[in-house]
């Protein structure tokens, strides 16, 4: 009954979706995993081999979006902090520069958090694209594919664990 | 206990409480079924093809059994279902903190993000269960519309 119903209401329904939804369930390095929550408009995301990639070229800034406890337990190497939850109310511009540097806001900034469950890394994006930041995209994979894929994390000494 | 678990009383505040409950649930996935799609997606827990169609229908089988708790209609029925979706959520809940996976679960809202406590939502689904599986082992037949 359920089923009837919530097929019904489906269909009339302004807010109704497809019956047969199109969603990537896991990455696998087949292509950039790419959240529901993303819209048009949105900084562009990339695979683990693109990251890999840019890691490896070096001309990149890996931006981790987490706080500085997961942060300090296990990060890309190399990558600079910028908890999403903990930005600053005021002057985040100044803030951005201040970790980011002033002179080059074309430089590729690659935004991640710890995998597919977490959007921080979508959020951090979108501000950073908000600001002028021209050459920013998602590593929606996370620490979590780059570790499945054995490229290896930093911990810090600030790492409890 | 078995004079508890049957209580005319005790079973009247299981099938309000819970009856609520499912039914406060189906609000906001009814209205927003692509956002409860969303929070489905983020548990990582079902095959892509399947997710909108349970988002489809499971807001409607909450209200359906919310109601059929509260009026005492499909009694069996939606005492079976509820307690089989109750189930459902702790599990899926246990495996979101098994995975370490942090998300919003999605349970009276869509979820916006991914963050949120899955124990905190897990601590009160053993609690809706309780109460659901009361009902269950219940014979009280009081203040119900459909009479078998």
């Amino acid at each position: 009954m359920a089923l009837g119903v919530g097929l019904l209401a489906n269909t009339v329904s302004p807010d109704g979706i497809p019956v047969i939804g199109k969603y990537r369930s896991l990455s696998g390095g087949n292509g950039p995993v790419v959240p529901p929550t993303a819209e048009p408009g949105d900084p562009p995301f990339i695979d683990i081999a693109r990251a890999q990639l840019e890691f490896d070229l070096g001309d990149v800034l890996f931006i981790d979006a987490r706080d500085e406890s997961e942060f300090a337990c296990g990060t890309i190497p190399g990558s600079v902090n910028i908890p999403f939850e903990y930005l600053p109310d005021d002057d985040l511009e100044g803030y951005f520069e201040s970790v980011l540097g002033k002179d080059r806001k074309d430089r590729l900034l690659i935004t991640y958090c710890s995998g597919e469950e977490c959007d921080l890394s979508l959020h951090l994006a979108r501000n950073l694209q908000d600001l002028g930041y021209t050459n920013v995209v998602i590593f929606f994979g996370g620490s979590r594919e780059w570790e499945k894929y054995d490229l290896g994390l930093e911990r810090g000494p600030e790492c409890e664990n | 206990m078995r004079k508890l678990i049957d209580s005319d009383v005790l079973t009247m505040i299981s099938r309000l409480l819970i009856g609520a409950i499912f039914v406060y649930a189906s609000f906001y996935k009814i209205i927003s079924p692509g956002d409860f799609a969303k929070s489905i997606w983020y548990y990582h827990l079902f095959p892509g093809v399947t997710i909108n169609l349970m988002a489809i229908v499971i807001p409607w089988l909450e209200l359906l059994c919310g109601l059929a708790l509260i009026f005492g209609v499909w009694y069996r029925g939606a005492v079976i279902w509820v307690n089989v979706l109750l189930v459902a959520f702790v599990i899926a809940l246990a495996s979101t903190i098994a995975r370490n996976l942090s998300i919003d679960c999605g349970c009276f809202k869509a979820a916006e993000s991914a963050t949120g406590s899955a124990w905190n939502a897990m601590t009160w689904d053993f609690v809706y269960l309780l109460f659901s599986l009361q009902m269950l082992f219940s014979r009280s037949r009081r203040w119900q519309l459909q009479k078998r």
